[in-house]
């Protein structure tokens, strides 16, 4: 479980997100809001590339210690941008990030598999196009299998059929004790699958639901 | 919990993984060695047509009133061009990581700091001494510079000095990564500090282009000044390399 209590996070004089209260159980979270509402912010702060000026992040009570190695372990990220090396192919990429992770040689394949790029593996990344390096880099967030997993934006720039394959990837990583946040402004795709969602405007907390009761904007 | 098979690494491992990814990226990109030894090259000729052409490198020299051994000044040319080459590499060493947003997911995976620090560390001080490798033969060679026997002490020199140079160059790089103004903010943050380091090193090298021995290079506080430096920095940039790279 992920618990944010009074999160503020600031760029400059920019306030990004604001009293953020937020409990984010296992299963996938949406996370919506029209741009500059925060979302990518929030993915970042609970990754613990952003830290909050205020307010506390604990994951299953513990409060988040970037240094704490064990814990980045857990944790996948894909944010706006692809974050892998473009002059590296993607199956090096994937192995080097597996190997930093201390995931099994033989996982690499499979999670390239997953993302339907097995035929592009010893593609270099900077010759893939904006659709398939958005699926290495989703790859590269899931190759170590992590709990968390915080997705920002997974299916920008993809067409249907690769949406598809990251929402099986996707599915097919989720299991008990495992949080997924993914944010995104498509809610449809998110609605087959998602079990809450979170909507952010302007930094602050707009709607927080369970499944059940959830609307998507 | 993840179920998949893990296989853990230790920091050495991990920090050769990423020295080994940073090689590859510049021996496929070739971006900056060729920038460092252009710019070295480039340097080295302008400063070999601003001496008349008959001048000779020797320790024998009488000097008048207020004027300095061609020795000095040689070694300040040496190192002043070592100083800007370098900071021209150490300022693409996250350069590859920023352009593509791979600060984040390197930031985030589970590699102690200091062995992200000593990965580019050496892959930066792998960059210096190639454009050294090249640089020094032209050096010796336009300002006619015949060390004999004395190489091995000045080679020993310049690993010192580079070491040095590498530890606040590598850890200035990661704080000026993530300004806007990152190509400026290097060189302020990291020449006050490099001071030391270069006088020294101009002050041993001057030494050694007059005549000087190891028991000349020894002797001199100038040494001592310049081994301390490396080992304070070093340790300095493996601890201080956490908050550089902090958000």
């Amino acid at each position: 479980m992920i618990e944010l209590s009074g999160v503020r996070v600031v760029y400059g004089r920019t306030i990004a997100l604001d009293a953020v209260d937020l409990r984010i159980d296992e299963g996938v979270t949406g996370l919506f809001g029209p741009n500059g509402s925060g979302k990518s912010t929030l993915l970042r702060a609970i990754a613990g590339l952003q830290r909050p000026v205020r307010g506390t992040i604990t994951f299953d009570g513990r409060l988040r210690d970037p240094s704490d190695l064990s814990l980045r372990r857990r944790i996948g990220y894909a944010g706006h941008e692809i974050g892998l090396y473009g002059r590296l192919s993607v199956e090096e990429n994937i192995s080097l990030f597996a190997a930093l992770c201390d995931a099994g040689p033989g996982r690499v394949a499979d999670v390239i598999a997953a993302v339907g790029l097995t035929d592009r593996a010893a593609s270099r990344v900077d010759e893939l196009s904006a659709g398939l390096q958005r699926r290495a880099a989703v790859a590269r967030a899931i190759v170590h299998d992590p709990d968390i997993l915080l997705l920002d934006e997974p299916f920008a720039t993809l067409d249907d059929e690769a949406a598809d394959l990251i929402t099986d990837a996707i599915k097919a990583w989720r299991g008990p004790g495992k949080i997924a946040v993914v944010a995104t402004h498509g809610a449809k795709r998110l609605k087959s699958f998602a079990d809450s969602s979170v909507v952010l405007r302007r930094g602050l907390v707009a709607s927080d639901r369970q499944r059940e009761t959830v609307v998507m904007p | 919990m993840s179920v998949i098979a893990e296989r853990k690494r230790g920091v050495v491992a991990k920090t050769w993984l990423l020295t080994r990814k940073d090689m590859t990226i510049e021996a496929r990109g070739r971006e900056t060695l060729p920038a460092m030894v252009a710019f070295s090259f480039a340097v080295t000729l302008l400063l070999a047509f601003s001496l008349p052409p008959d001048v000779v490198v020797s320790s024998e020299v009488e000097l008048g009133v207020g004027t300095v051994p061609l020795t000095d000044v040689l070694a300040g040319f040496l190192w002043v061009t070592v100083l800007f080459a370098g900071l021209i590499g150490f300022a693409r060493a996250f350069e590859v990581e920023r352009a593509e947003g791979a600060l984040d997911p390197l930031f985030l995976a589970p590699v102690d700091r200091a062995g992200l620090f000593a990965s580019k560390a050496i892959a930066n001080f792998v960059s210096l001494v190639a454009m050294e490798i090249c640089l020094v033969p032209l050096f010796a060679l336009l300002f006619g510079v015949n060390l004999g026997g004395r190489w091995f002490v000045f080679i020993f020199v310049m690993a010192l000095v580079d070491l040095g140079f590498v530890m606040i160059g590598t850890l200035f790089s990661a704080l000026a990564a993530q300004t806007r103004s990152r190509e400026l903010m290097l060189p302020i943050l990291a020449l006050p500090i490099l001071v030391p380091i270069f006088i020294a090193a101009t002050e041993l090298t001057g030494d050694l282009f007059a005549g000087g021995g190891v028991t000349t290079v020894a002797s001199r506080g100038w040494f001592g000044i310049l081994v301390a430096s490396d080992i304070v920095f070093a340790v300095i940039g493996a601890l201080a390399f956490e908050f550089a790279v902090e958000r």
